[in-house]
């Protein structure tokens, strides 16, 4: 259902991204994981339409991204990296908004904005204006909106960037939940997220992709090694000196 | 697995759902009441102010001043629409939507537009008063109204383009200030008169109202001549601005 052949992003004389390719089934939950600007949002924004990558190619639900832009949107459901919302808005007017955006009308949309409401938990503030809810309810209305249209792909970035740890189990088990027929990618910088979470990891650094792995083969490669995941993780991020040093070419 | 939403929404669907959700946030922030309210009555004062000075039953005069205080208010309206978005980094999630980048431009220009449209609601009490006073021209009046949402329209495009330029409203306001009120100022006679005076010989005032100034554009319509080529020039220059924005916006991305 995702699809990237050997994409790249140059912006001037930086390499954000550098020939990266994997391919998401449907079914599958998989983490993106990487420290900061080690190109996670940069890929993540070339898959959601916002920027086109500089060479290679990203097919999203079978539809080509640079070919195909609305017909990705449309099969997509994209939380950005900062999760920006229309903060003078109240909670239900926005997802109004966002579902109407989608071509979600009547019955549909109310069906709808009610499971978005009920899943994310945002009973509290439906009727508050953006501005006045907590980081955890912004992150928690930003996926919300996203998934209002029951898309069959999902790009989140740094989901729970905000939630409390309460939050991230219900999360996670929200997310798990989704995940039958669907392709979700979700970025994090936090490793105990992304394992719990996910049944497979992309480790990214320097724009370049260091590991496309299963969890169950990465932990039985540590334990063979007789060292901690987070240990072969941080060795898998450490190989490529180029990568730790930046990705100016 | 497919999406809940239907395939095909129309080409002129989301202009629509962008626009209402734009004046709602005109509204919501009271910058639609303050913005309206200063309009009026100082659109009112300079009508008043003509009218006892010339004493005919007409808004010749009115429409003639009337542009320099729209080029203050125009780039009032349009400053927030892109800066405001880019600022906030809620373009990313807008243009990520199922929705084409003009499809977003044109609905928030319609928004822009409705609250100049309102504006100009706004000055119908001196239409009222002059029909009540005398006999005033009714042609000459709605060719000026033509004129103005022209003018108007123009301007908006125009305020909405350097809009998607700039990441801060307040350069995008001045910016649209400054060169809206420079287009206005060289139709106007005086500094035509004065620049010309400056240097005869290279008569700069006169080519800055020839080449650069919308006026004389304008000033067909206020003479109550609702000119072909005119209308056409207001039209396809809004419509230039409009798509240079949508331009803007998709080279800008990210």
């Amino acid at each position: 259902m995702i699809r990237v052949d050997n994409v790249s992003k140059r912006y001037g004389s930086t390499l954000a991204v550098d020939s990266v390719s994997f391919e998401i089934g449907a079914g599958e939950i998989v983490g993106f994981l990487g420290p900061n600007g080690a190109g996670k949002s940069t890929l993540l924004k070339m898959m959601s339409t916002w920027l086109p990558p500089t060479s290679g190619s990203i097919s999203i639900d079978g539809h080509d991204v640079a070919k195909e832009p609305l017909a990705v949107r449309r099969s997509l459901g994209y939380l950005p990296e900062h999760n920006a919302l229309y903060e003078g808005m109240r909670v239900d007017r926005f997802l109004d908004f966002m579902g109407k955006a989608r071509g979600l009308r009547g019955a549909l949309l109310k069906e709808r904005i009610e499971w978005a409401v009920d899943k994310c938990s945002l009973q509290d503030v439906i009727g508050k204006r953006v501005s006045e809810c907590s980081k955890g309810f912004r992150q928690r209305i930003g996926v919300g909106s996203a998934l209002l249209h029951n898309p069959p792909v999902i790009l989140l970035d740094e989901p729970t960037h905000g939630l409390d740890p309460l939050q991230v189990v219900a999360f996670r088990e929200f997310l798990q939940s989704l995940s039958e027929g669907r392709a979700i990618l979700f970025s994090s910088h936090i490793l105990a997220e992304v394992v719990a979470i996910s049944e497979r990891l992309l480790i990214i650094n320097g724009g370049k992709l260091l590991a496309d792995s299963s969890l169950v083969e990465l932990k039985a490669g540590a334990d063979s090694r007789g060292i901690e995941l987070e240990q072969a993780v941080l060795e898998i991020v450490r190989s490529d000196s180029s990568a730790t040093a930046g990705a100016t070419r | 697995m497919s999406s809940a939403a239907p395939t095909h929404s129309g080409f002129v669907s989301p202009i629509f759902l962008i626009a209402r959700r734009e004046l709602a946030a005109y509204f919501d922030s009271s910058i639609a009441y303050v913005y309206t309210i200063a309009f009026v009555v100082l659109a009112n004062s300079i009508f008043m102010n003509e009218f006892f000075l010339t004493g005919t039953v007409d808004m010749t005069g009115f429409f003639d001043l009337l542009p320099f205080l729209l080029a203050f208010f125009l780039p009032a309206i349009t400053m927030r629409l892109w800066a405001e978005e880019r600022k906030q980094r809620t373009v990313e999630v807008l243009l990520t939507l199922p929705i084409r980048t003009i499809q977003a431009v044109l609905g928030k220009y319609l928004a822009a537009l409705a609250l100049f449209l309102l504006f100009l609601v706004g000055s119908l009490p001196i239409l009222f008063m002059l029909l009540s006073l005398g006999d005033p021209d009714p042609g000459l009046i709605a060719s000026g109204y033509i004129g103005l949402v022209l003018f108007g329209s123009l301007f908006l495009a125009f305020g909405s383009f350097l809009s998607a330029l700039s990441t801060d409203q307040i350069v995008a306001f001045v910016i649209s200030t400054v060169l809206g009120f420079a287009l206005v100022l060289f139709g106007n006679d005086q500094f035509v008169a004065v620049v010309d005076g400056v240097a005869p010989k290279l008569a700069l005032g006169t080519l800055l109202l020839e080449n650069f100034s919308i006026m004389p554009h304008y000033d067909a319509f206020v003479r109550g001549a609702i000119d072909l080529s005119s209308s056409l020039f207001f039209v396809l220059f809004t419509g230039l601005f409009l798509w240079l924005g949508a331009l803007v916006l998709e080279r800008n991305r990210g």
